[in-house]
């Protein structure tokens, strides 16, 4: 790929996440701001005493042990973001390219030299690869303006912080836990990301809608066409066990990526996304 | 063929959802896909949905332990 070509990349994520900042900064921003208000809520109902003999407990548990073995642990305070990111993920893919047609803004992207493929790649990377390094850079603000007043609390009550230490290296230790999870659940959920995208550019009206009706279509459709329920299966393998794509040890992420059912979901999510790029050309 | 699919929204819509149905019924029959789950290993907590019924079937378990327990202590005294 030749320069032109990434700087042409670079612009058109730039585009996607100025475009989308409520989503990508925003939104991780409050959930975070509701975090650090709930835990100062819970501090100002505990007694004193008891806080400071509760850090003094944390900072013995934590002192010496491996960040990577307690990271896991850590990976509970990320699932509100987890969650946030999958509804915000769900908003932009069904929005992106109606709205593109809706204000008209196709015409412009399309007379850039651009190829509607590169628009809708970036459109997948935005959520799938950018998004979630804001989601971990405000989970790591947050951190670190837990740890400075675990330390300042510690300081005043003279207790011994290096326990708190190693308790903050396992916390940034769950970052890379967190994206990295991000990064495989987007790759386990390509084909609906795909089919989100599709009715994106596909729907003249309420695109949701449309992903949602034409999808119990399709399921009924072949129970009646084929006398099968293959769909649904394969729905119903993918949508009920988050274990499937929340990584707790970083020994586990080959095996997520390279098995049979994610290869094979990345194959149905290039049909749907395929299907996309065409779709981009009825601008009307 | 080309202009055919491409002729409008609805039928490259149609084609597409005829594509991902025809894969996905071929890969079913191939494979004798049923509805499962993968189950990785995740030693920290039980997330899995799918066991939801023999959760609670063991919580019903466990109540009729402990009340039995209740009860025999209770006989006890």
């Amino acid at each position: 790929m030749d320069k032109f070509a990434l700087l042409q990349f670079y612009g058109l994520l730039k585009r996607e996440v100025l475009e989308h900042r409520n989503l990508f900064i925003g939104a991780p921003a409050v959930v975070a701001f509701l975090i650090l208000v709930a835990a100062t809520w819970v501090a100002t109902q505990i007694d004193q005493s008891q806080l400071a003999e509760g850090l003094r407990y944390v900072s013995v548990l934590f002192d010496g042990l491996s960040p990577f073995d307690m990271a896991p642990f850590f990976m509970l305070l990320g699932i509100p973001f987890i969650l946030t990111l999958y509804i915000c993920s769900v908003i932009y893919l069904i929005n992106t390219l109606f709205q593109d047609r809706k204000e008209m803004s196709i015409l412009f992207w399309q007379s850039m030299p651009v190829s509607n493929f590169q628009t809708v790649l970036s459109k997948i990377v935005a959520i799938v690869v950018v998004a979630p390094i804001f989601y971990v850079l405000i989970i790591f603000a947050m951190y670190l303006i837990a740890m400075v007043w675990l330390t300042i609390l510690g300081i005043s009550n003279d207790i011994d912080l290096v326990g708190i230490g190693w308790m903050f290296l396992a916390a940034i230790a769950s970052l890379v836990l967190i994206y990295i999870s991000a990064i495989v659940a987007s790759l386990w959920l390509l084909p609906s990301m795909g089919w989100l995208l599709l009715f994106s550019a596909f729907a003249k009206k309420t695109p949701l809608l449309w992903a949602g009706g034409v999808f119990i279509l399709v399921g009924f459709l072949e129970d009646f066409i084929f006398g099968t329920q293959y769909l649904a299966n394969w729905v119903a393998s993918r949508a009920s066990d988050p274990n499937q794509y929340l990584i707790f040890e970083f020994q586990n992420i080959f095996e997520r990526i390279f098995n049979y059912d994610t290869l094979f979901g990345i194959v149905v999510g290039a049909i749907l996304i395929a299907g996309a790029v065409f779709m981009r050309r009825f601008t009307d | 063929m080309k202009d055919l699919i491409l002729r409008n929204r609805y039928t490259l819509l149609l084609t597409t959802l005829i594509v991902y149905m025809v894969v996905l019924v071929a890969e079913g029959m191939i494979t004798g896909r049923e509805a499962r789950v993968i189950e990785f290993e995740n030693p920290y907590f039980d997330l899995n949905l799918n066991n939801f019924e023999g959760f609670r079937e063991r919580e019903n378990e466990n109540e009729n332990e402990n009340a039995r327990v209740r009860v025999n202590d209770a006989g006890d005294v």
